[in-house]
């Protein structure tokens, strides 16, 4: 139930948390609610999302701002200097042409506008310069289509090994777990993926009809799965492989050992279910915690892996969109990320609170 | 009259019984650890060779040797662990590697962690309006891209190993944060919690010495990546050019200097460091996990 | 009359002749080129005539032809780009001026106007011919200062009104470029510009019909991608490919044996070698060997015998200071520092001796004025105890008291930084001074070292020719270029010779002249002059080969003619290339 609010009082020593939060928040629920009938809970829902639509639309305007002005800050600019640089006259002329004769806030002004009806500007440095949202729309689905497989090998063979980890903990199965683990991430990718092409050859020409395992749905765009897919795949799911399997078997290792669990065994329950139904929900928190953001960080792609593998993907213009001081595509990515992120990090609270009633995000402790 | 001799002799009351501390309970069961104590120990070393760089090290860090480029290790005692692409000792750069890695390897998650682990726990303990606040930090310094932010720290500040750590600091508190906030949305609602409340524990106390030590687990494991992590985006940033400046020496940025077929015959360029690092990981684990268990006093060994 | 079966054997052997003669100029096509050329004798069949380059994915790029933009260009490195047209003048392999699209040019005597004869019966893909407006139309484009051109400072002094045009005082239309006939360009020079057909190798030209209706990125589109060149685009995806094929309407100087050229995106920077290995491509070019690849080029007598160097554009990598301010303003510390660099064991090691020789002087061997005496190798050269000895005399004995200095370089690649780390680690051996070295963003670097003041006190650099002639390498140093160096003397020397029409011998020891006061002012350090290279495929055959005056056989800078050469022999039925994948 709870301690009313007055509990401390008996200790003769006042609480003084209890005074601030007199005043709570609407979103955080109360015992009452939680009690009420069931369109209380809808109420408490979709106010809750609201008000996080609304901070992630704050976090995206204050994101643009700052990064806006960081750009236009870092030395360099979208155009080359050349060898041997211009003429004021030229040079003027260049800046024209990129829009850089304005001053910088009536840039952003303009960008501004462009962006609340989702429209970015066109490239910068794509050939053609076409708009940022075509130019995402066109390499996006390849870059999560590695990213979906990546995800599924590397959390999936992850979990496994951090759950037999656990399990056999300190026996000869989590040694190789762990080494295994350490592996993945103390090794850079740029070394496995070297020594991978020099194994397996390199070639050039990524997605080619003739590499086709399952050929695609629709007729045009990407194979299901191609020999091509491999490669990529087993270089860049090392990393995430070793960080879940490592999670998994510390914090399932954590919960097995817990008073609960013992219980649960002294009162006869079977190992799975002990391990469904109490281990797992209990470790679930730092995984999630952990594991979930890797899914954005694995969609949105790498840029040594597709440089490496030459694949025409999103995961690229991370960085080369900065080097190449491509200002709208960098403005494009990194509101789309922003807005990735927010939902990860919306998720995972959500997800908090399914896996663990007690766990109210956006209030206060009942205790 | 003889008296009874079976008489148990007590204690004289005086002498007390030695106090047993958490901590002191902690260092033993930690130094009984095999793996914990290898994982200290290869830290010791690394952290030994960092410090006495300068006296261990056989040659100056930018010594080259311009009629010994390339040189393959085990093959000419001057240079027993080979040379690199402008004729410097290997051994000398991984010596002085350690310097700079550890320095990286080690400041940015502790600062990152500090900064973090603060705001993830007065996020995730009070709740409402900080969380509020420390959940919007978190989105906005995700989106906002670490390479531009270096950037621009590096055009403003130069490069130079500190202004690398505050670069890679900005970035690096995050997952703390959102870890710890995470495990105190948990923890807060626990029995032991509310007793300790009830029992009249200040915020302080109660983050400080009831909830943190219950939440290390993860924090640790976190802590174990971040090392190799922040080694690397050491590396990847120089590779930009906005890291380390030569002659300093990295062996992230080792590493990164030997893609290609260069590998297949100056193999050494990119092995050795790469061991290092994951020697650092290692030990780091090994210490990590045996921290783990000896500050559990309810973990089965 | 014949018996039947004298009439059965007769029908057959008509049947047979007539399937025999529609079968065999079948079998005789297929060593026939689109323009119905018969393909040289040891030639594999028509089908494996495709060269296939590996593209740069990193890098912004604007479109396939250089009258748009020059540094960013599709598939930059590679030689895919620029070939749907042909120049008015092209390059031999000894570097001299051969018409290319133009049959022949004249100057007048006063050496102000040239004329321009365009080869006739040469046409565009759509039928339309090849007219000199076509010409016009794309000098036009270069100078409209809405287009801001980024290759736009090479005509400035030369054509008449260019930097006017580009200043926006006067309308492009009204610079020193008409064509008087279809058939006849004449172009009008500010002063007398004896070098000025070299810079009309630059480029091949823009349909002007298509750049008006469609602007400059109809190249980018097949549906709209007229060719008067010997390629015609088939297919572009940014990022993934590039195809381009023998366009069968080309009636120029260059026809090519090739039916296709390809440019795949990949990993240019360290996976050209691996690809090249792998026959996946055709052909690597020295900038993305490293030493360890060459030392397995060199150890393959099949790769070195392909491995072709030649001198390339004659690039020379130097040191640069701000001479401006302290410490480099006092000539002493930069000859300290210029005697402190072993040019010879950094060459000799750490860059390796086929890829540079030691610099003493600004242009390299081969080079119209250069040094061929070495008259200017002792000012320059490494001798430390003189070294320490200036440095003393300058009051920064044994390096004390002296700044620490950050040598910047231009984002340069692993293998180039390393000769500068190399460099810097020579100085200060010798001279017991700090020199960290700061790789650069290549537009971060251009920035501030363009920037005045300056912010780039100590650099690294190169320079490359655009054409060959001493006022484009000299005219870098100029007090109005790139570098922080100023000299009276060597601007009046450079400007005298740019516009001197006498002798042409006596030009050249003017320029000579200028060099050594360049070389003896210490305005750089020079490091090396690199020796560039291509590494074909042994199957790579082609009269771009033959030797020049030096007995070299090389694809040499400029030679755009080449392309028309090449073809690919019937040797690559042995080799597990991607044509037979």
């Amino acid at each position: 139930m709870g301690c009313p609010p007055n509990c401390g009082l008996a200790s003769g020593k006042p609480l003084h948390k209890i005074t601030r939060f007199e005043h709570e928040p609407i979103s955080a629920i109360s015992t009452n609610a939680l009690l009420s009938p069931f369109p209380s809970v809808l109420y408490f829902m979709i106010n809750f999302l609201l008000r996080r639509l609304l901070a992630l639309l704050f976090v995206l305007l204050i994101v643009s701002v700052l990064v806006f002005f960081l750009m236009n800050a870092v030395p360099g600019g979208p155009f080359s200097l050349g060898e041997r640089g211009y003429t004021p006259d030229a040079l003027a002329n260049l800046e024209r042409k990129y829009g850089l004769d304005k001053p910088v806030w009536e840039r952003y002004l303009n960008f501004l506008r462009g962006a609340v009806v989702l429209d970015f500007g066109d490239s910068f440095a794509v050939a053609g310069n076409p708009p940022v949202t075509a130019v995402i729309a066109r390499v996006w689905p390849i870059t999560l289509h590695v990213g979906l497989y990546t995800i599924i090998v590397s959390f999936g063979l992850g979990f496994i090994f951090g759950l037999v980890a656990a399990y056999y903990r300190n026996g000869w199965i989590d040694n190789v777990v762990t080494l295994i683990a350490t592996a993945g991430t103390a090794v850079p990718n740029f070394i496995i993926a070297t020594w991978l092409l020099l194994i397996f050859g390199y070639q050039i020409g990524w997605g080619q009809p003739s590499k086709w395992i399952i050929p695609p749905i629709l007729g045009t765009g990407n194979a299901i799965l191609s020999w091509d897919y491999f490669l990529p795949v087993i270089t860049y799911a090392l990393l995430p492989l070793g960080l879940v399997a490592r999670y998994t078997r510390a914090s399932v290792s954590d919960a097995l050992n817990a008073d609960y669990v013992r219980t649960a065994r002294a009162k006869g329950l079977s190992e799975r279910s002990i391990m469904f139904r109490h281990v797992l929900r209990n470790a679930m928190i730092p995984i999630i915690t952990v594991v979930l953001p890797q899914i954005p960080n694995l969609l949105t792609g790498s840029l040594f892996i597709e440089v490496v593998y030459g694949i025409n993907g999103l995961g690229k213009f991370f960085v080369t969109s900065i080097t190449n001081k491509d200002y709208p595509m960098i403005m494009g990515l990194v509101l789309l990320i922003a807005f990735f992120w927010s939902i990860t990090y919306l998720v995972t609270d959500i997800l908090y609170a399914l896996i663990d009633p007690r766990i109210r995000v956006g209030g206060r402790s009942r205790a | 009259m003889t008296e009874a001799t079976n008489v148990i002799p007590l204690r004289p009351p005086t002498e007390r019984r030695q106090q047993r501390s958490l901590l002191g309970d902690a260092v033993r069961r930690f130094a009984r650890n095999r793996l914990a104590m290898i994982g200290f120990f290869i830290l010791v070393f690394l952290f030994f060779l960092a410090i006495f760089a300068d006296v261990i090290a056989p040659y100056p860090v930018d010594r080259a040797d311009f009629n010994a480029v390339r040189v393959l290790p085990f093959t000419n005692s001057a240079y027993p662990l080979g040379t690199d692409n402008v004729g410097r000792d290997y051994l000398t750069r991984l010596i002085y590697g350690a310097r700079t890695s550890m320095l990286v390897g080690l400041l940015v998650p502790l600062i990152g962690f500090s900064v973090g682990v603060t705001l993830g726990a007065l996020a995730g303990y009070l709740g409402g309006t900080m969380d509020f606040i420390v959940q919007r930090l978190i989105e906005v310094f995700t989106a906002v891209p670490p390479l531009l932010i270096a950037l621009f720290m590096l055009s403003v500040t130069g490069s130079g190993v500190g202004n690398i750590i505050f670069v890679l600091s900005v970035t690096a508190w995050i997952e703390s944060a959102r870890l710890t906030r995470a495990q105190f949305l948990t923890i807060r609602e626990k029995e032991f919690v509310t007793s300790a409340r009830a029992l009249g524990a200040t915020d302080a106390r109660m983050i400080l010495t009831h909830m943190l030590p219950n939440i290390i687990t993860p924090l640790l494991v976190s802590f174990t990546f971040a090392v190799p992590a922040a080694i690397f985006a050491e590396a990847g940033l120089s590779f930009l050019g906005l890291g380390i400046t030569e002659p300093t020496a990295s062996w992230g940025k080792m590493v990164g200097s030997s893609i290609g077929n260069t590998i297949r015959v100056y193999y050494h360029l990119a092995l050795f460091p790469t061991i290092l690092v994951a020697l650092t990981m290692l030990g780091f684990s090994f210490v990590g996990d045996g921290l783990q268990e000896a500050l559990d006093p309810t973990r089965s060994r | 009359m014949m018996s039947s079966r004298r009439a059965r054997a007769f029908a057959a052997l008509l049947i047979g002749a007539v399937l025999l003669a529609a079968v065999v100029p079948l079998f005789a096509q297929d060593n026939v080129d689109v323009y119905g050329r018969p393909l040289p004798d040891d030639s594999a069949p028509y089908a494996d005539q495709v060269w296939t380059q590996l593209c740069d994915s990193t890098r912004t790029e604007s479109s396939l032809s250089s009258v748009v933009s020059v540094y960013t260009r599709i598939c930059g490195d590679a030689q895919v780009f620029d070939r749907f047209g042909d120049s008015l003048v092209d390059l031999d392999e000894n570097l001299n001026l051969i018409p290319a699209a133009a049959e022949s040019w004249s100057v007048s005597e006063d050496g102000l106007t040239w004329t321009f004869n365009l080869r006739p019966g040469q046409v565009w893909s759509d039928g339309t011919p090849l007219t000199m407006n076509d010409y016009v139309a794309s000098y036009r484009f270069m100078v409209d200062p809405v287009n801001a051109y980024d290759f736009v400072w090479m005509w400035q002094g030369t054509i008449a009104g260019w930097s006017e045009a580009v200043a926006g005082e006067i309308p492009p239309e009204e610079i020193g470029m008409v064509a008087v006939d279809d058939l006849t360009l004449e172009v009008t020079t500010d002063g007398p510009a004896p070098y000025l057909p070299g810079t009309l190798y630059f480029w091949p030209p823009l349909q002007a019909a298509a750049l008006a209706e469609f602007g400059p990125d109809y190249l980018l589109d097949p549906a709209t991608a007229v060719s008067s060149g010997p390629f015609i685009l088939t297919e572009f995806v940014p990022g993934d490919r590039v195809i381009i094929e023998a366009n069968p309407t080309y009636n120029g100087y260059r026809k090519p044996f090739l039916r296709e050229m390809r440019g795949i995106y990949g990993d240019q920077l360290n996976g050209s070698f691996l690809a090249f290995q792998n026959y996946d491509i055709d052909q690597v070019s020295y900038v993305h060997l490293s030493p360890a690849d060459f030392e397995i080029v060199a150890a393959d007598p099949v790769l070195s015998a392909n491995y072709r160097p030649n001198f390339g554009d004659f690039r020379t990598d130097y040191l640069l200071f701000d001479t401006f301010t302290a410490p480099f303003d006092d000539v002493n510390v930069r000859l300290a520092f210029a005697k402190a660099l072993d040019r010879e064991a950094i060459v000799a090691n750490v860059v390796g001796e086929q890829f540079a020789i030691p610099a003493y002087s600004f242009l390299a061997p081969g080079f119209p004025a250069s040094d061929t005496d070495g008259s200017l190798q002792s000012i320059q050269g490494f001798d430390c105890p003189a070294a320490q000895q200036l440095l003393a005399d300058a009051g920064y004995a044994d390096g004390a008291g002296f700044p620490a200095q950050e040598l910047k370089l231009r984002g340069e690649s692993e293998s180039r930084a390393n000769w500068f780390v190399a460099a810097a680690a020579s100085i200060s051996d010798c001279l017991n001074v700090d020199i960290t070295v700061n790789n650069q963003e290549f537009s971060a670097y251009m920035e501030g070292l363009l920037a005045r003041p300056t912010t780039t006190q100590f650099g690294a650099v190169s320079y490359g020719m655009d054409y060959l002639d001493p006022s484009n390498m000299l005219g870098v140093w100029v007090s109005t270029g790139r570098h922080s160096w100023r000299n009276a003397e060597f601007d009046t020397l450079v400007e005298e010779a740019n516009n001197f029409t006498g002798d042409p011998m006596e030009r050249l020891e003017m320029y000579k002249a200028a060099e050594r006061i360049l070389v003896e002012d210490v305005g750089g350090i020079f490091l090396l002059h690199r020796i560039q290279g291509n590494l074909f495929q042994p199957y790579i055959a082609g009269e771009c080969f033959r030797p020049d005056n030096q007995g070299v056989g090389a694809l040499h800078w400029g030679n755009d003619w080449c392309w028309g050469s090449f073809y690919i022999t019937a040797d690559v039925a042995n080799y597990p290339t991607y044509r037979s994948r």
